[in-house]
C-alpha cells in the first residue's frame, strides 16, 4: 500500500473511531466543555466517512475516484459535524457552545491531505475539478445553515466585520512589508550583481537579521521608532508612529530581505554567460542585455524566492498584533489572553488559509515562468 | 576590409599581442590559429570591439573602429563563437532574428530572412519554434551560424565554431562553412587551433604564437619548405611535405606530354596529393587529368613540392 495514502488515511481512521473529543458542550463560550467522541456525536456519518476514506486506498482505484472519495468524506465530517452540534445543544441556554474537539481537526486534516495526496496523480483539469468541487461543496455547506451550531460559527458571526477588516488589514500588512522588502531587496542585489565586492557584507547582514528572534524584533522596532520620531518630528506628518503598522511592516520586511535578496542575486548570476557574452558580441547595449536576456533569465528563480517572502510575510505580519497593528494576529492574541479558542481559530483559520493559497498561486506562477523542458 | 596597424593589447600585466599588423581582404577566408593563449582569439574581438587596443589601430571597412560606436558596429559584423550562447529563453527563430531586430526590420521581413536561413543551414523548417534545448550540438552550432549570417553581414568572425561537436558534424559543418563562403563571398575570420580545419578552409593563414603573428600567407606558402619552423611544425606535424601537396592543385603541375593510354585518370579538381596516392596504389608514374590535355608525372608533381 502506498504510505503517503496510508499514512493519513489511518490517521483519520484512527480519529473517527477513537474515543477522542470531537465535539465539546459547554454551558457559554469561556468554560471547557464536556467531551463528545465521533460515534456519539455525530452517528452514523462516521461509518459512511470511513468506507469513502477505505475507498481511496486500493491501489487499483481510479486517482480521480480516489480523491473524490476522500474529498466527500472531509465535506461529510463537516457536513455531519454542523448536525450533531445542533442535536447536543437541543434544549439548552442560547449561551450554550458546542466546540470543535482534536479529533475532529485530527480527522479533518487527515481527510484533507488523503485527498491532496491522491490529487497529485491526477491531470491538471482533474485537479482544477476537484478544487472548483470542494469549493463549491463547501459554499453550499456555509449556505445550508448546516454548520451555524458550531461554535466557531457563533463566534464568526458575532465578530464578522472585525474577522473581515482584519483580513483586509492582514493581507495590506503584508503587501506593504513585501513591497518595501523588495524596494531594499532589489537595488540591493543589482549593486552586489554589479560589483561582487558588496556580496559578502550584504548577505551577512540580511542573513544576521534572521537570527533575531521574531517577538524580539517587533518589540525592538517600538523604542527605535519612538527615539527617532522624538528626534525627528516631522516624520509624524507622514503618519509614523511608533506602534501600529509601521514596527509590523519594517519588522516583517527586514524578515523578507534575506529571500528577496538571494532569490534576485541567484537569478541574475542564473543567465547562462555564453548567452550574456553572444548578446553582447551581437551588439546589444548592457541595458538591453538586463531588459531581454538577464531578466527573463532570472525570473523563474525570482519567483522561487517571491514565493517563499509571501507566504512569509503572511505568517510574520501575525506578530503585528502584538505591536497595535491589528490584522488577523490582532485576533489571535486576544482569542489567547481570553483563553477563547474560537477567536484564536477565527484569526488563525484565515492566516493558514491565506498562506496556502497565496502558496498555490506563486507556485503557479513559477511553474508558468519556468522553461518548458 | 580589415587592418590591424601595430595593435597592441594588455589584460593587467600581460601583453596579449605586441605590434601585430594584419591585412585581410574581402572575400578572404582568413584562419587564425596557434596554441592557447597565443593571442588569436584576442585578435578577433579587436575586429569588434570586444577588446579594445592599448596601442594601434583596427580599420574595419577603412574606418578606425574605436571612432565607431561599438553596440552599431556589433550589429554589421556577425559573431559566432563554440559555446553558441543562443539565448534559452527564445525560439530558434527568435535568436536568428536578434540582430535583425535589433536593427528595426519589419516582421515579414525578418520572418522571410529566418525562413531563408533556416534552409541555407539544411535546418528543418519546424525547428523554428523550438527552444535551444531541443536542439543536438550540431543543430545548435547551426543556429548560431544561422544568427550570426542574419542581418547578411559583409563580415563574419567565428570563434572555434566546430570545437564543441563530434568529428562527423564537424566535417558537415566545415563543408556548409566552405559553401556558405563560396556562394556569398563575405569575409570571415576564423580562429581554430585545428591546423587541419585552417588549411581545409583558410584562402589566408595566419600563425600567432606568444602574442605575435609568426607567418601571414595564403595556405600552401605557409608550409612551404622556406617557411617558418614552428609554423611548419604546427601546421604541417610530421610530414609538411605532404600536407603541401594536398594544397596544391593537380591541374597546375600538368606537364605537355600526354599521359600513356592505360594511365589512370585524375579528377578535374584533385590535389597533388590526390595524384601522388593514385600513383602509389597503382604504381606508376604518370596520370591523366580528367578534361585536360598532357599528363601528371611523378617527377614534376614532386618538383611543385618543393
Amino acid at each position: 500500500m502506498n504510505p503517503t495514502l496510508a499514512v493519513p488515511a489511518l490517521v483519520a481512521l484512527a480519529a473517527l473511531l477513537l474515543p477522542l473529543p470531537w465535539l465539546a458542550v459547554a454551558p457559554n463560550r469561556l468554560l471547557p466543555g464536556q467531551p463528545l467522541a465521533a460515534l456519539a456525536a455525530l452517528g452514523w456519518p462516521v461509518v459512511v466517512a470511513a468506507l469513502l476514506v477505505l475507498a481511496a486506498l486500493p491501489r487499483r482505484a481510479p486517482p480521480a475516484a480516489a480523491a473524490f472519495s476522500a474529498l466527500a468524506a472531509a465535506l461529510l465530517l463537516v457536513g455531519a459535524t454542523g448536525l450533531g452540534a445542533g442535536r447536543a445543544l437541543e434544549g439548552m441556554s442560547p449561551a450554550a457552545r458546542a466546540g470543535l474537539g482534536g479529533g475532529f481537526w485530527l480527522a479533518l486534516v487527515a481527510t484533507v491531505v488523503l485527498c491532496v495526496a491522491c490529487a497529485a496523480a491526477l491531470a491538471p483539469t482533474g485537479r482544477a475539478l476537484l478544487g472548483l468541487g470542494g469549493a463549491a461543496a463547501l459554499v453550499l455547506l456555509l449556505a445550508s445553515g448546516l454548520i451555524e451550531p458550531l461554535s466557531l460559527m457563533v463566534e464568526y458571526r458575532a465578530r464578522a466585520d472585525a474577522v473581515q477588516a482584519a483580513l483586509l488589514r492582514h493581507l495590506a500588512l503584508a503587501g506593504g512589508a513585501l513591497v518595501l522588502a523588495l524596494l531594499v531587496a532589489a537595488p540591493l542585489a543589482w549593486a552586489a550583481f554589479r560589483s561582487p565586492r558588496l556580496a559578502g557584507p550584504l548577505g551577512a547582514a540580511f542573513a544576521g537579521v534572521q537570527v533575531v528572534p521574531g517577538l524580539a524584533l517587533f518589540a525592538l522596532l517600538i523604542p527605535i521608532l519612538a527615539a527617532l520620531l522624538a528626534a525627528l518630528p516631522a516624520l509624524r506628518g507622514l503618519g509614523l508612529a511608533a506602534i501600529g503598522p509601521a514596527p509590523a511592516v519594517l519588522a516583517t520586511a527586514a524578515y523578507l530581505t534575506l529571500p528577496l535578496w538571494r532569490s534576485i542575486s541567484g537569478g541574475l548570476a542564473a543567465a547562462d554567460p555564453t548567452a550574456v557574452a553572444a548578446a553582447h558580441a551581437m551588439g546589444m547595449t548592457e541595458a538591453r542585455i538586463t531588459r531581454e536576456v538577464r531578466l527573463p533569465l532570472a525570473l523563474p528563480v525570482f519567483a522561487g524566492g517571491l514565493r517563499v517572502a509571501v507566504v512569509q510575510a503572511i505568517g510574520l505580519v501575525t506578530l503585528g498584533g502584538l505591536v497595535g497593528a491589528g490584522g488577523l494576529g490582532a485576533l489571535v492574541f486576544e482569542g489567547l489572553a481570553q483563553f477563547a479558542t474560537d477567536l484564536m481559530l477565527l484569526g488563525a483559520l484565515p492566516i493558514v488559509g491565506l498562506a496556502l493559497l497565496a502558496d498555490a498561486l506563486a507556485r503557479a506562477a513559477e511553474r508558468r515562468l519556468a522553461l518548458p523542458a | 576590409m580589415i587592418a590591424f596597424d601595430n595593435v597592441t593589447v594588455q589584460f593587467g600585466g600581460t601583453q596579449a599581442l605586441s605590434g601585430v599588423s594584419l591585412e585581410v581582404r574581402e572575400g578572404e577566408l582568413c584562419a587564425l590559429v596557434g596554441p592557447s593563449g597565443s593571442g588569436k582569439t584576442t585578435l578577433l574581438r579587436l575586429v569588434n570591439r570586444l577588446v579594445a587596443p592599448a596601442s594601434g589601430t583596427v580599420r574595419v571597412r577603412g574606418e578606425d573602429v574605436m571612432r565607431q560606436d561599438a553596440p552599431a558596429l556589433r550589429r554589421s559584423i556577425g559573431y559566432a563563437m563554440q559555446s553558441v550562447g543562443l539565448f534559452p529563453h527564445r525560439t530558434v527563430a527568435e535568436n536568428i532574428a536578434t540582430v535583425p531586430r535589433l536593427l528595426g526590420w519589419d516582421r515579414a521581413r525578418i520572418a522571410e530572412r529566418v525562413h531563408d536561413l533556416l534552409r541555407m543551414l539544411r535546418l528543418d523548417a519546424a525547428m523554428a519554434d523550438r527552444l535551444p534545448r531541443a536542439l543536438s550540438g550540431g543543430q545548435a552550432q547551426r543556429v548560431g551560424l544561422a544568427r550570426a549570417l542574419a542581418a547578411d553581414p559583409d563580415i563574419l568572425l567565428m570563434d572555434e565554431p566546430f570545437g564543441a561537436v563530434d568529428p562527423i558534424t564537424r566535417r558537415e559543418l566545415r563543408a556548409e562553412l566552405r559553401r556558405i563562403h563560396a556562394e556569398t563571398g563575405k569575409t570571415i575570420v576564423l580562429v581554430t587551433h585545428d591546423p587541419e580545419e585552417a588549411l581545409e578552409l583558410g584562402t589566408h593563414i595566419v600563425v600567432l604564437r606568444g602574442g605575435r603573428i609568426v607567418a601571414d600567407g595564403p595556405p600552401a606558402a605557409v608550409v612551404a619548405p622556406g617557411a617558418d619552423a614552428f609554423t611548419r611544425e604546427l601546421l604541417g606535424g610530421a610530414q609538411p611535405g605532404l600536407r603541401r601537396l594536398a594544397l596544391l592543385p593537380a591541374a597546375d603541375a600538368l606537364d605537355p606530354a600526354p599521359a600513356p593510354d592505360d594511365a589512370p585518370v585524375l579528377p578535374r579538381d584533385a590535389s597533388l596529393a590526390d595524384a601522388l596516392s593514385l600513383m602509389a596504389e597503382r604504381g606508376c608514374d604518370s596520370l591523366a587529368l580528367e578534361g585536360a590535355s598532357g599528363s601528371l608525372r611523378a617527377g614534376t608533381l614532386l618538383r611543385q613540392a618543393r
